[in-house]
């Protein structure tokens, strides 16, 4: 006993610069990560800022009472979870294939701008990208139905007012979006594999189908896998610009384009309350951790070296 | 190691309060200088510091210091009070505002925009009887007793409406260039039918132009087309603005479903914005760049006198309708001391010579004279030699922010007798019977959230046209059932009648 504590304390000495350099770490994440949480009590009180926060009342569970009680509840988080798992699972495919495509090109200067031009979409707004996506479909001067429409002879369709079209409209916005991040964060990992596995496998007469299928993926698979545990804990969240810019608002679109934080954002606008904000808010981070913690426990189940941790 | 630490703390400790111990002396020579110029007036001693915050609606005016210096002048000598003035983007407005009172920061006197109920609801405004009348002779003279009335909660008032116009009349807005192209007979148009054959006019003669508009960014068609009072949040509503104090859902009436028809017939005849539902920009601009004709508006006195409204000559005409007063007309913009404030009556007296004051208001509201403007004749003003909108140091051009605007000067322009009229105005509008009601939405706040989503999802749409009212107004009905609404009208009804009986 009195041994393990002394090597527990020679451990301490030998690596205190270390601890030490984790201090400001440490405390940035304390201050800025932690110390905040105590509003997470907001979530269960009546607001009264003549009392404070910690002088307001206690509400127990009313704050979260208007997430669950309307007709919407069941919409909103559907809406939430079946996007958030397209953009993932088609977000992951094609970055990958992306990054191999990319790694295959050998001129330097292409593979350059290829990148460049896949990344800049993700450098704009949501609310510029709202645009362009406004002039791609509006009514009266939208580039669709004003030339690609007519030119196949299909009547003008009113975009804004009609659902059906926009979860293929916000998934490929997404993906044109997002796709240069996560293509570079891949196409790194790609770059990090030791060239003498395609060497051998060249010499062995592996074709390059088999060295993509053989080498590549097995050897990116924890970043992706680590990539998709980072979504499924933000599963809960959306992209507000996404959901509220995009399809401008537009009430006729909701059945498909409402999720919880346009909802939250939107019941919440005219009541301003903090204390029903705090609890949507915090109701999504439960129920992300809790996501993190079980796909974390299934990749454990089938591949251990693959978890997070 | 250890000593290190200790010296570097003492280090701290010492810079800090050797500073403090600077600002601390600063401020007692400052003290000092006032109170030897101002020999003469009576309240000696440090003046009281107060911090203002107001909104902007422009960018941060560049001559803030200089305000705040002609403001203190003033102030000092005749309520020993220095102002501190925080002017915020209206866009990080709450927030802000918000953050301030969670954490308490400084915070004397602001206007709520709009949310004078939540403000009240959420305790950031303390009660102003009692100061009103130790230290508010000023505002309660300048204030139809009415409208001051207007702003009491469960019989407390927290907040001082500023003086504007206080009632409106529903009208339309057009262009004044293409009125007098088509020679529109105004004087017929008295009901919103009427429009229909100007609208067709337009049409048939500007093809390329829409000929009717939302009335503002995210608004429907008939956004400010008001036939009730809507009880501070349109969930239960008055018909008529009387309806012997019974509270109806607007949504079901047969009016409502009139209107909507009417809309749809003219979205189909393509006399309403195709994008309507969707319009990202400004009625305004539309009308400006030639996009747009007219658009329905809450009309009232500074807007039938023919104005060039953001640079377009238009024309305004009201229909034939009685200039009615509601609640939410008087507290859309409420002056108010906050529950931050260390000195509430000082705060009271400076709100008070907002109200009373001649060259407050005109600080406040035009800036300084001969620097952000210059008096042409009369009470008529504009800007002096090389000055303009854009570089003008201190142009807000929101008098109505600023309590008593009736006190300053009118810009060139404006009609002369604006004040005039707006007062003779307010005086002549008829009063809603649930004047000075106001509805506590917290009893039912869940159901209202929920109610809030329903209501962007199809009001937007229905009223510009974009829907058949046939099939989605159903629709619309029964999922604001499914919401609650009328346990909210039955809530709202409650509180009417309470506030009925505590009136009488």
């Amino acid at each position: 006993m009195s041994v393990r504590l002394e090597n527990v304390r020679k451990k301490i000495w030998k690596f205190s610069p270390l601890y030490f350099m984790m201090l400001p770490g440490l405390a940035y994440l304390l201050i800025n990560n932690y110390l905040p949480m105590y509003g997470i009590t907001i979530a269960f009180k009546d607001i009264n800022f003549a009392k404070g926060i910690w002088g307001s009342d206690w509400n127990g569970m009313q704050n979260f009472k208007f997430l669950f009680s309307s007709s919407d509840a069941y919409l909103i988080t559907r809406n939430t979870i079946l996007y958030n798992a397209a953009f993932i699972v088609i977000g992951m495919t094609v970055g990958v294939g992306t990054a191999i495509l990319l790694n295959e090109i050998k001129n330097k200067l292409a593979v350059k701008f290829y990148q460049s031009a896949l990344l800049l979409p993700y450098l704009i707004s949501m609310v510029l990208v709202s645009y362009l996506v406004y002039s791609l479909l509006s009514v009266n001067v939208g580039f669709m139905n004003k030339t690609i429409l007519p030119a196949l002879g299909i009547d003008p369709i009113s975009w804004y007012n009609e659902p059906k079209y926009w979860p293929f409209i916000l998934v490929f916005v997404n993906l044109w979006k997002g796709i240069g991040f996560s293509c570079v964060v891949f196409l790194a990992a790609i770059i990090g594999i030791n060239k003498e596995y395609y060497e051998a496998a060249m010499l062995d007469g592996a074709s390059k189908w088999q060295q993509i299928r053989k080498i590549t993926i097995p050897l990116i698979t924890p970043i992706v896998i680590m990539m998709m545990m980072l979504s499924i804990g933000r599963i809960f969240y959306s992209d507000f610009g996404l959901f509220y810019q995009v399809p401008m608002n537009s009430g006729a679109l909701f059945s498909t384009t409402n999720v919880i934080d346009t909802y939250v954002f939107r019941a919440l606008m005219q009541l301003g309350d903090i204390g029903m904000s705090a609890a949507a808010g915090l109701y999504q981070s439960v129920v992300g951790f809790i996501l993190v913690i079980l796909s974390n426990y299934a990749v454990r189940k089938f591949s251990k070296d693959n978890a997070l941790f | 190691m250890k000593t290190k630490i200790k010296m570097l703390s003492m280090l701290l400790i010492g810079s800090m309060l050797l500073l403090s111990a600077c600002s601390s002396n600063n401020n007692s020579s400052d003290a000092g200088a006032t109170s030897d110029s101002s020999e003469s007036s009576e309240p000696a001693g440090k003046p009281t510091e107060l911090t203002v915050a107001f909104p902007i609606f422009s960018a941060q005016p560049k001559d803030m210091t200089l305000i705040e210096d002609a403001l203190n002048k003033i102030t000092i000598e005749k309520i020993n009070v220095k102002v501190k003035l925080m002017p915020i983007s209206f866009s990080n407005w709450m927030q802000q505002t918000n953050l301030m009172f969670s954490s308490g920061e400084k915070l004397d006197l602001m206007p709520t925009i709009s949310n004078y109920n939540q403000a009240v609801v959420q305790g950031q405004l303390i009660p102003l009887d009692e100061l009103l009348e130790k230290h508010g002779q000023g505002i309660t003279s300048a204030l139809d007793p009415a409208f001051l009335d207007a702003a009491r909660v469960k019989g407390t008032i927290y907040g001082v409406p500023t003086l504007h116009e206080m009632a409106s009349v529903n009208g339309i807005t057009m262009k004044k260039e293409i009125v007098e192209k088509y020679q529109i007979d105004t004087s017929k148009l008295q009901t919103i039918e009427d429009l229909e054959d100007v609208l067709k006019t337009v049409k048939a003669g500007e093809p390329n132009m829409a000929p009717l508009l939302p009335s503002t960014i995210g608004a429907s068609i008939l956004n400010d087309y008001k036939t009730f009072d809507e009880l501070s949040n349109f969930l239960g509503v008055l018909p008529s603005f009387d309806n012997d104090l019974k509270v109806v859902n607007h949504f079901e009436t047969e009016e409502y479903a009139e209107q909507l028809k009417l809309m749809r017939k003219w979205y189909e005849e393509g006399l309403i914005l195709q994008d309507a539902s969707t319009n990202q920009t400004n009625p305004l601009d539309l009308v400006k760049s030639n996009r747009g004709f007219a658009f329905l508006l809450s009309a009232h006195p500074a807007a039938l006198s023919e104005g060039a409204a953001g640079g377009v000559p238009m024309k305004t005409v009201a229909f034939s309708q009685p200039a009615v007063s509601t609640t939410s007309q008087i507290t859309n913009t409420m002056w108010g001391i906050t529950v931050n404030s260390k000195a509430p009556e000082k705060a009271m007296e400076f709100l008070n010579l907002m109200y009373s004051d001649k060259d407050i208001a005109n600080v406040l509201i035009w800036g300084i004279e001969g620097k952000h403007y210059v008096v042409q004749s009369g009470n008529v003003i504009d800007f002096p030699e090389g000055v303009d909108a854009s570089n003008s140091g201190y142009y807000l051009n929101a008098g109505w922010l600023f309590g008593n605007q009736f006190l300053s000067y009118v810009w060139n322009g404006t009609d002369p007798d604006l004040w005039e009229k707006v007062k003779a105005f307010n005086a002549s509008a008829t009063k809603s019977k649930a004047l000075g009601f106001t509805f506590d939405p917290t009893p039912v706040k869940t159901e209202a959230a929920a109610i809030g989503n329903v209501i962007t999802q199809y009001r937007l749409p229905l009223e510009t046209g974009s829907v058949d009212p046939d099939k989605v107004l159903p629709k619309f009905i029964e999922n604001l059932k499914a919401a609650g609404i009328d346990k909210v009208i039955a809530e709202k009804q409650k509180q009417l009648d309470e506030w009925t009986k505590a009136k009488q």
